[in-house]
C-alpha cells in the first residue's frame, strides 16, 4: 500500500458519505470531539434528484425547439450536462452502498473497484466540466457584446461545437488522470490553482462587460426612462454578485476540504473542518439546482419553451 | 490503489438514518488526531472559512454597486437627446418584424434599449477604428431606411454601420436581445 495515507481522501473525495469517524472510537476517544455531521439520506436523494430533474428539463428543451440551437444555448447545455453527472455520481454512489449492503455486490471484487474508480472519475469530471463551462458562457458572452456584429463570424455553430468537444475531451482525461494518480500531490496542487484562476479569469470577464454596460447606460442617461437605468445597473450588480458568490459558496469549501486533506490531515483545526465534507458534497448538489436558475431560467425564449412542453403536453403543439 | 472496505456490521455511537452501513478507509486506521491542548475553538477553520466568503462577497457587491454609481451622468444638449430619441423610435421600428415571432412581445422596452446599447457600442468602434469599409448593398426594408435618414449626425454613421454588415445585422438584433437578457433583466 502506499505509504502516503492523506492521500487516500483525495482519491475517494466523493465516497465517504456514511463515514462516521465514531468508527475510530474503537482506536481513541479523541476522535468524538470533532463528530462528522451527517445529512440524511432523504435530503441526498432529494437535492440530487432535484438537480437531474431540472437539468434533464433543459436539455430536453434545448434539443426540442430550433430556435435554440445556438452557440449560448449549447453551452448552456454543457453547463446542465456537467451538473447532471455531478448529482448523478452522488445518486449511484448511494445505490452502489445500498447494493453492497443488500449483498448483490461483493466487497473486494474487482468490480466494484473499477466501479469506485469510475464513480471517482465521473466527479471529478463534473468539477470539471461545470468550471470549463461556466468559463464558456463567459467567453460567450464577452463576444456577444464587444464584438455584437462579427459574432456570427467569430462564433459559428461548428465552432461551438469543437470548443465543447476539446473542453469535455480534455475533462476526461484530466478525471482520468487525477483518479488514478491522485496520491501525488502534483495532481491536488494543479487541481486546486486551476479553481481560483478560472474564477478571477470569469469575474474580470464579467466586470468588464459590466463596465461597457454601465457606460452605455449612462450615455442615453438624458432619455426620459433615466430611472430605469439606474434600476437596471443595480440588476447588473446583483446579477454579477449572485453569479460570482453561488459558484464560490458551492465549491470553494469542497477544494479547500482537498487542501487540507493533502496538507494537514492530523492538524485537529483541520480534522474539525473535514468533519462537514457531508455538507460540502450537499452545497456540490445544490449548486447543480442553482445553475439553472440563474442562467438557463433567465432566457425569456427558454421560458417560453418550458411553457409549451408543459401546457401542450395534453394536446399536441407543433415546435 | 487504495481499497476500500464496506463494513455493516460496525456498531457507531452516532446514530445513521436508515442504514447502519459505512465506508471503512484506511486512514481510519493510522493514528488518532489529537484534540487537547487546543488555543482556539476547534470550528475555527470553519467558521474562519465562510466568515471570509462571506464577507468577499458582500465586498464584491459594494464594489460593483459603486462602480454604477460613481461618475456623472453624461450631459447632453438637447439636439443630441433628440437625435438618441429619434435613434430609439428607429430601434423600437426595427424591433417590430420580431414580434411576429411572439417571443419578445412583452419585453420590447427593454430590448430595443438594450440593442441600442450595443448599436452605441458598435458606432463607438466605428468612430474610433475610422473604418470605410464598403460591405453589401443595403438590403433593408425601407422603413428603417426612412427613420435613419430623418435622424441628424447619426444617419451617416448608421449608414456606414448597415452597409457594413446588414445581413448579420438582423440576426445580430435577435441575438442581442437573446444575450443582454441576462445583464438587463
Amino acid at each position: 500500500m502506499s505509504t502516503d495515507r492523506p492521500s487516500n481522501l483525495i482519491k475517494h473525495p466523493g465516497q465517504t458519505s456514511i463515514a462516521s469517524l465514531e468508527n475510530i472510537s474503537d482506536f481513541s476517544l479523541n476522535i468524538t470531539d470533532c463528530a462528522q455531521v451527517v445529512v440524511p439520506e432523504e435530503v441526498f436523494f432529494t437535492v440530487a434528484a432535484a438537480g437531474i430533474l431540472e437539468n434533464l428539463l433543459i436539455l430536453i428543451a434545448v434539443i426540442r425547439n430550433k430556435n435554440l440551437h445556438l452557440p449560448m444555448y449549447f453551452f448552456i447545455c454543457s453547463l446542465a450536462i456537467s451538473d447532471m453527472l455531478g448529482s448523478l455520481y452522488k445518486t449511484l454512489e448511494n445505490i452502489f452502498i445500498i447494493l453492497c449492503k443488500m449483498g448483490y455486490l461483493t466487497r473486494h471484487g474487482d468490480f466494484e473497484k473499477k466501479l469506485d474508480d469510475a464513480m471517482d472519475s465521473m466527479f471529478i469530471l463534473s468539477l470539471l466540466g461545470s468550471i470549463f463551462s461556466l468559463l464558456a458562457i463567459a467567453a460567450d458572452r464577452y463576444i456577444t457584446i464587444f464584438y455584437a456584429l462579427r459574432y456570427h463570424n467569430i462564433m459559428t455553430l461548428r465552432r461551438a461545437l469543437v470548443i465543447l468537444a476539446i473542453i469535455w475531451a480534455f475533462c476526461a482525461g484530466s478525471s482520468i488522470a487525477i483518479a488514478l494518480f491522485s496520491y501525488e500531490a502534483a495532481t491536488v496542487i494543479p487541481f486546486t490553482i486551476l479553481f481560483p484562476l478560472m474564477m478571477c479569469f470569469i469575474l474580470c470577464l464579467y466586470v468588464h462587460m459590466f463596465l461597457l454596460a454601465r457606460s452605455h447606460a449612462k450615455k442615453i442617461a438624458s432619455l426620459p426612462s433615466s430611472t430605469v437605468h439606474h434600476r437596471t445597473n443595480m440588476k447588473g450588480a446583483i446579477t454579477l454578485t449572485i453569479f460570482l458568490g453561488v459558484f464560490l459558496c458551492c465549491w470553494a469549501p469542497f477544494v479547500l476540504h482537498i487542501l487540507l486533506a493533502r496538507f494537514c490531515p492530523h492538524n485537529p483545526y483541520c480534522a474539525c473542518y473535514m468533519s462537514i465534507f457531508h455538507v460540502n458534497g450537499t452545497l456540490i448538489m445544490c449548486n447543480a439546482i442553482i445553475n439553472p436558475m440563474i442562467f438557463a431560467f433567465r432566457s425569456p425564449e427558454l421560458r417560453s419553451t418550458f411553457k409549451k412542453m408543459f401546457y401542450c403536453s395534453r394536446s399536441s403543439c407543433n415546435w | 490503489m487504495s481499497s476500500l472496505r464496506l463494513i455493516s456490521n460496525r456498531t457507531s455511537q452516532q446514530a445513521l438514518s436508515n442504514s447502519d452501513y459505512t465506508w471503512d478507509y484506511e486512514y481510519y486506521e493510522y493514528g488518532p488526531v489529537s484534540f487537547e491542548g487546543l488555543k482556539a475553538h476547534k470550528y475555527s477553520i470553519v467558521i474562519g472559512f465562510w466568515v471570509g466568503l462571506a464577507v468577499f462577497v458582500i465586498f464584491m457587491f459594494f464594489v460593483l454597486t459603486l462602480l454604477t454609481k460613481t461618475g456623472a451622468p453624461h450631459q447632453d444638449n438637447a439636439e443630441l437627446s433628440e437625435k438618441r430619441f429619434r435613434m430609439n423610435s428607429f430601434v423600437a421600428d426595427f424591433g417590430r418584424p420580431l414580434e411576429s415571432e411572439r417571443v419578445f412581445s412583452h419585453q420590447m422596452a427593454e430590448e430595443s434599449q438594450s440593442l441600442f446599447h450595443f448599436c452605441i457600442n458598435e458606432l463607438d468602434h466605428m468612430n474610433k477604428a475610422k473604418e470605410s469599409q464598403k460591405g453589401p448593398s443595403l438590403d433593408s426594408n425601407t422603413h428603417f431606411q426612412e427613420v435613419s435618414k430623418s435622424s441628424g449626425v447619426f444617419e451617416e454613421d448608421l449608414h456606414r454601420l448597415t452597409k457594413f454588415n446588414i445581413p448579420n445585422f438582423v440576426n445580430t438584433d435577435k441575438l442581442v436581445m437573446q444575450s443582454s437578457h441576462w445583464i438587463l433583466d
